[in-house]
């Protein structure tokens, strides 16, 4: 009798192998990876009945669409086709990624070590910065998440970016570089480090080529010191062959500030997981995010707020425009713990739906066990208000440029949180092209 | 200039006009009156082209053109314009993007060049001044928490900026105080001229008193039941619409 192997069991398959080549024995980073690999195969893949992926059947998704032979692929990107790519700040550090796998040679980086240190996340880095070895791969929680403990096994050369105390510091773009001439798997790795009273802005894109499917398994954690400062923003313009499952973990100490901001376009199936926990007084949290969507594309957006401690605040806004057969899941989560008196959470989820074929699934969900917080949510759902497209008309401005009109202002309230002009122009740009 | 030949219009499967006549020429003002229910914002609402009304008979007919022919943004290019009763809340788009955009798009739909960002400045400042709006007021985003009489001088600014040639009043009177109502009026007034025309629809003889109408017609069950020149405005203050619907009802 032939052993069917499970899912899990074939992600695994090559661990050791692959784990050997690149770790010694003694290696830091091997124990931690090791224990990620462990973690994962105690977790599982999520389940058909899986509340968290509910809307979106993950692990089928992977079955169907990946063979599941996990080996980093070469790619023939050169450093100048990466710095081609590059936004249009001299001022700043430009980091590219080739397939999950950060690569420092391509990569720009013009911030003083005593300001803002960014090197490969490897043994090194995790033997020098204690800060790193203790939270590696479980800030918030991170460890009850499937993808990320797949992530912490399998990841290579993520990167450390650290802001050293009282600085604030230069822009920091990631680029993402996924080459999909082959199927591909990748893991990449970011760990964001605050440090007391500093600032950091983060820009992560993608770029993907190529013809065949890749599976992004990304993890971003952040720890936020007290009154430091992380905004961390992403855009999503992949392709119809781009599967993606990325995570945030955010953890915010006294009087610190977190925000992200989330765009997303287009993929196959995307699934983001974000996750801040506030675990000290006077903090704020900010999650924002934007999902216009056509095609077939699914976006599955999972946010969770956790209050652990009094007197903070956090917001958070997601707006939704679908059009054709795409699809949106939103299900956000904020918890008020008994001791997080005088918080305030709120959170929004609008969506507007532009046929009959497109699909929202959205449920807030909030646990509150502190009695003193203002606590409010709202999530909508609904067609374009025809009296407002009338009165446009009435005015002169054409029916497809009054929709237009009024999709971008709706859109355009999820980037208020967004400080980069540049960054801001693209993506207001692909707002705009998408109406069209 | 406009004119409706016993129009016929229904919503929901319900006839609301039944057989409206009327012929407005260029620099006359008209004054639509009747009791609620009489069909008056419909009328208003089939000039402007709002869709979800049904025409099942008549004709109407502007500068010569099949008017019902055509889409809302079309009407507003060949110059009619509708103060609405309720103006909409649009989140996020500023009065003056909003109204660029407008103005633009009704300028090259009538063969005129675009205006750059300074000369449309230089235009709005002049129509400012004449329902004086506040600068601030147009930055913010439209009508939203305007009040009653901040969004009644903001579709009168609108007018002016869009320069029409019939222009349809649809209660514009209604929940402004008198002050409100004086701006307004004024406005209107100072866009007047011996080649538009304006249609008042009103509830009320108050607002009559500012823009004095050259006819005044009393819309009742979706009919133009009676017209007659102002002085019918000052009878229908004095005594209600009640022997109005006496008199039809005698026929």
């Amino acid at each position: 009798m032939s052993e069917v192997l499970t899912t899990e069991d074939q992600l695994l398959a090559n661990f050791e192998g692959w784990l050997n080549q690149r770790f010694e024995a003694s290696s830091s980073l091997r124990a931690i990876k090791e224990a990620g690999a462990e973690n994962f195969k105690k977790l599982g893949l999520p389940s058909r009945k899986s509340e968290a992926y509910k809307y979106t059947p993950i692990t089928k998704v992977i079955e169907k669409n990946f063979d599941l032979d996990i080996a980093e692929s070469p790619s023939d990107l050169t450093k100048s086709d990466c710095e081609a790519k590059f936004y249009q700040d001299a001022d700043a550090n430009h980091l590219v990624f080739i397939n999950g796998v950060f690569v420092e040679d391509y990569s720009k980086i013009i911030s003083a070590s005593s300001e803002l240190t960014i090197k490969v996340l490897d043994d090194q880095a995790i033997n020098e910065h204690a800060e790193l070895k203790s939270n590696l791969g479980h800030v918030n929680g991170s460890q009850v998440d499937s993808f990320a403990a797949l992530n912490l096994a399998y990841f290579n050369q993520g990167v450390f970016i650290k802001a050293e105390k009282n600085t604030d510091n230069k822009n920091t773009y990631i680029y993402q570089f996924i080459d999909g001439s082959k199927q591909t798997v990748l893991f990449p790795r970011v760990f964001v480090y605050g440090a007391a009273g500093s600032r950091t802005k983060v820009y992560e894109k993608t770029f993907i080529s190529g013809e065949e499917n890749s599976l992004n398994i990304s993890i971003v954690e952040s720890m936020v010191e007290a009154n430091a400062e992380v905004r961390f923003t992403k855009l999503q313009n992949y392709t119809n062959k781009a599967y993606a499952i990325e995570g945030v973990y955010a953890h915010q100490d006294k009087d610190s500030r977190f925000y992200t901001n989330t765009f997303s376009f287009k993929g196959a199936v995307v699934r983001n997981n974000v996750y801040i926990n506030i675990d000290a007084e006077n903090c704020e949290g900010h999650m924002n995010g934007l999902y216009q969507l056509s095609g077939k594309t699914h976006v599955d957006t999972n946010t969770s707020v956790d209050h652990l401690k009094p007197h903070s605040y956090s917001n958070e806004l997601y707006k939704g425009i679908l059009d054709e057969n795409s699809r949106g899941v939103f299900n956000g989560k904020i918890y008020v713990r008994p001791d997080a008196q005088k918080t305030n959470a709120f959170q929004s989820n609008n969506n507007i739906l532009l046929t009959d074929t497109a699909t929202i699934n959205t449920k807030p969900q909030l646990e509150i066990w502190a009695d003193d917080v203002q606590c409010s949510h709202g999530c909508t759902t609904g067609q374009m208000d025809e009296e407002a497209i009338f009165y446009l008309r009435s005015r002169g401005i054409e029916k497809t440029n009054a929709k237009a009109l009024l999709l971008n202002a709706f859109a355009n309230e999820a980037l208020n949180e967004l400080q980069n002009d540049l960054v801001k122009e693209e993506i207001e740009g692909i707002i705009l092209n998408k109406l069209k | 200039m406009l004119k409706i030949d016993n129009l016929h219009a229904s919503v929901e499967g319900k006839e609301i006009l039944k057989g409206i006549n009327l012929e407005v020429k260029a620099g006359e003002v008209h004054a639509i009156m009747g009791p609620n229910g009489s069909g008056k914002s419909t009328l208003a609402s089939v000039l402007a082209g709002r869709e979800e009304y049904e025409i099942e008979e008549g004709s109407v007919t502007y500068q010569g053109k099949d008017l019902l022919e055509l889409a809302p943004e079309e009407r507003a290019h060949a110059g009619v314009f509708l103060a609405f009763q309720y103006p909409v809340e649009i989140p996020g788009v500023s009065t003056t993007n909003f109204l660029k955009t407008a103005v633009n798009q009704t300028r090259e739909a009538r063969g005129l060049k675009s205006l750059d960002a300074v000369s449309f400045l230089k235009v709005m400042k002049e129509k400012m001044k004449l329902v004086d709006i506040d600068q601030a007021l147009l930055s913010r985003a439209l009508n939203e928490g305007f009040s009653g009489g901040e969004k009644k001088r903001n579709e009168i600014f609108q007018m002016a900026m869009l320069e029409p040639t019939l222009s349809i009043l649809d209660e514009t009177d209604s929940g402004l105080d008198i002050d409100a109502l004086k701006i307004v009026a004024d406005g209107v007034n100072k866009l007047k001229s011996p080649d538009n025309a304006t249609i008042v629809v009103t509830h009320y003889q108050r607002l009559l008193d500012y823009i004095v109408p050259d006819y005044v017609h009393v819309l009742y069950q979706g009919r133009i039941v009676k017209s007659g020149d102002k002085s019918l405005a000052h009878e229908l203050e004095d005594k209600g619409y009640d022997w109005i619907k006496e008199e039809v009802a005698a026929l």
